[in-house]
């Protein structure tokens, strides 16, 4: 039976949160109803398209997020979304979203970052962060596939000089060569993308340790 | 609008230092008053297809002094027209426009600061950041007979960014310049900084 | 001049920020969600290499010669966005005039600026010159995505 469109205030806050295209529609309960037992209902709409699609699994949900990646999932074009509140038989007007155009608007995730050591160098090695899939079979798309212009950003910290430096990489594997022996190294790497600012996420700090000079050691013997 | 009895403002110029344009005009001067002064700006869009359009400025309408930072109105590399007119009260001055109209491309592009530093084994370069226009090319050498000079674009500036890993008891040169790509325009080279690294140089 | 130079030696970064500071406010005033100008699937995605820089061309007239002029706007903050984004078009169009002989117009890129051209014939004038300045970082992201690798974009 559906629900009659009150008074009832609209959710809040309606935005995609887009990470490698993985694009989750988010929102807050509508202000002034704690405790009410709402639930919600998502639409979406392809821009250009002629109507508003369901999405089943996001119909009278209680929770505050839907997740439209599938839907969204054509990153070239640009996608609405609205959500409505539902307590009892009322229902409130739809909240809608500005227009979301993922191509320009997901966040970029970090790569794996990879480290191994010796004496006196650190190899990092990069992996691109992957496009958002449906089933874990699915072959991955990596982000470079999309954004051939993908580079990274790696910074590096000597926890012994207490400096810090970056270098811009676009090739996949980094070493670092003439670092001080038995000296902790941490790294941290970010997606860049040229083009319109964009959030960044960067990658956990990761710290390793050069190995002690095998060098000194024999002449302490 | 008010009678036009102010006096316009006069002697309009442009000062452009690193793609940070200000207009500045002689002041108005009224004994124990404030003057305040509007500025408004035409591309040559504005120009050409809607010369009845003048944009007021973003910082400076109004503002009291006699000048304006209109680097946030000049954000294309065509010529912009500028206009200026005085405001006291209810008393307006007719517009004063800036002779020549501006473009950005005639910007001066000043050598970029630098430091150059070393942590260990590795040169390292931190550029002074005049902002997201600014690339930045870094020459840099070994100091040795016939030394091969190496070119690395780094942008941005403002951070520490790894030039290169040096070899013990060499000595290494940097120089750099600025690369404005909006107007396609490169700054003369700073002076060249030189670091030694310790450890006993290797055979050539 | 080669077109690898020839291509728009502009920063697109200012033109996108110009936009951002005024999608919201343009989008917002856009009703007609099931209407699209540039119709990206039918006319820029399938755009071949050849066709990119006549593609260019022939947008930058569009906005310079027909949206911005028939877009109305009194609010001065996304008025100077509008200005600067139109400037910096007028710009890139003087940019490339320089490349005449490479930049070839093949029946494709006609084809497809004439359907842009009609859809836009098909709204009321206000309406088809928001929606363009709506759709404007569709064509922004197809001009850093055609010219990436060149030195230009």
């Amino acid at each position: 039976v559906p629900c009659v469109s009150s008074g009832l205030p609209k959710p809040t806050n309606i935005t995609f949160l887009s990470i490698n295209m993985k694009n989750i529609l988010q929102w807050n309960p509508p202000e002034g109803l704690h405790g009410a037992e709402i639930t919600y209902t998502v639409q979406y709409f392809i821009y250009g398209q002629k109507k508003w699609l369901n999405k089943s699994e996001c119909r009278n949900i209680h929770r505050t997020y839907c997740d439209l990646s599938d839907e969204t999932s054509d990153y070239e074009h640009q996608y609405y979304a609205k959500v409505k509140a539902i307590w009892g038989m009322n229902c409130s007007k739809w909240a809608e979203t500005g227009r979301f155009y993922p191509f320009l608007e997901t966040q970029i995730g970090p790569p794996e970052v990879a480290l191994t050591t010796d004496e006196k160098s650190i190899s990092i090695v990069l992996t691109a962060p992957e496009k958002w899939k449906k089933n874990p079979e699915e072959s991955s798309i990596s982000m470079q596939q999309i954004y051939s212009n993908l580079k990274y950003n790696v910074s590096i910290y000597n926890t012994k000089s207490n400096r810090t430096w970056s270098q811009c990489v676009t090739n996949h594997t980094l070493v670092l060569s003439w670092l001080e022996p038995d000296t902790v190294y941490c790294v941290l790497v970010e997606s860049l993308v040229p083009g319109p600012a964009r959030l960044t996420r960067p990658s956990e700090k990761q710290c390793v340790s050069t190995l002690k000079d095998q060098t000194s050691e024999l002449k302490v013997k | 609008d008010g009678a036009a009895v102010l006096p316009a403002p006069q002697n309009l110029s442009v000062q452009s230092t690193n793609m940070k344009h200000v207009l500045t005009w002689s002041p108005v001067m009224v004994p124990e008053e404030t003057v305040y002064y509007s500025v408004e700006y035409q591309g040559e869009y504005e120009s050409l297809y809607m010369s009845h359009i003048w944009i007021p400025s973003s910082w400076c309408s109004p503002t009291a002094g006699p000048e304006c930072d209109i680097t946030d109105d000049i954000t294309a590399t065509v010529p912009y027209s500028l206009r200026v007119r005085a405001t006291l009260g209810s008393q307006t001055s007719a517009w004063s426009t800036l002779k020549h109209p501006f473009n950005r491309n005639s910007t001066i592009l000043t050598p970029p600061g630098m430091e150059v530093t070393k942590d260990g084994f590795h040169l390292v370069i931190k550029l002074e950041d005049l902002g997201p226009q600014f690339e930045f090319f870094v020459a840099y050498w070994r100091r040795e007979p016939g030394a091969k000079e190496h070119i690395k674009m780094v942008r941005p500036g403002g951070i520490p960014m790894h030039l290169e890993t040096m070899d013990p008891g060499a000595t290494y040169c940097v120089k750099a310049r600025t690369f404005v790509k909006a107007i396609g325009r490169y700054s003369a080279f700073s002076q060249a900084e030189c670091v030694k690294v310790q450890g006993e140089s290797l055979p050539l | 001049r080669g077109l690898r130079t020839c291509l728009i030696s502009t920063n697109l970064r200012l033109i996108e920020e110009s936009f951002r500071g005024i999608k919201q406010a343009i989008q917002a005033k856009d009703t007609l969600q099931n209407v699209t100008i540039l119709s990206p699937s039918e006319t820029l995605h399938g755009m071949k290499a050849l066709d990119v820089c006549c593609m260019t061309k022939n947008l930058l007239a569009f906005y310079v010669d027909r949206v911005f002029k028939d877009h109305q706007e009194l609010d001065p903050r996304i008025l100077r966005k509008i200005s600067s984004i139109a400037n910096s078009f007028l710009y890139m169009q003087k940019t490339l005039q320089q490349c005449q002989r490479l930049c070839h117009c093949r029946q494709e890129a006609t084809n497809a600026t004439r359907i842009i051209h009609d859809n836009y014939a098909q709204l009321e004038v206000r309406s088809a010159a928001i929606k363009s300045l709506g759709e404007l970082d569709i064509f922004l992201a197809w001009i850093e995505k055609n010219h990436q690798g060149t030195s230009a974009a």
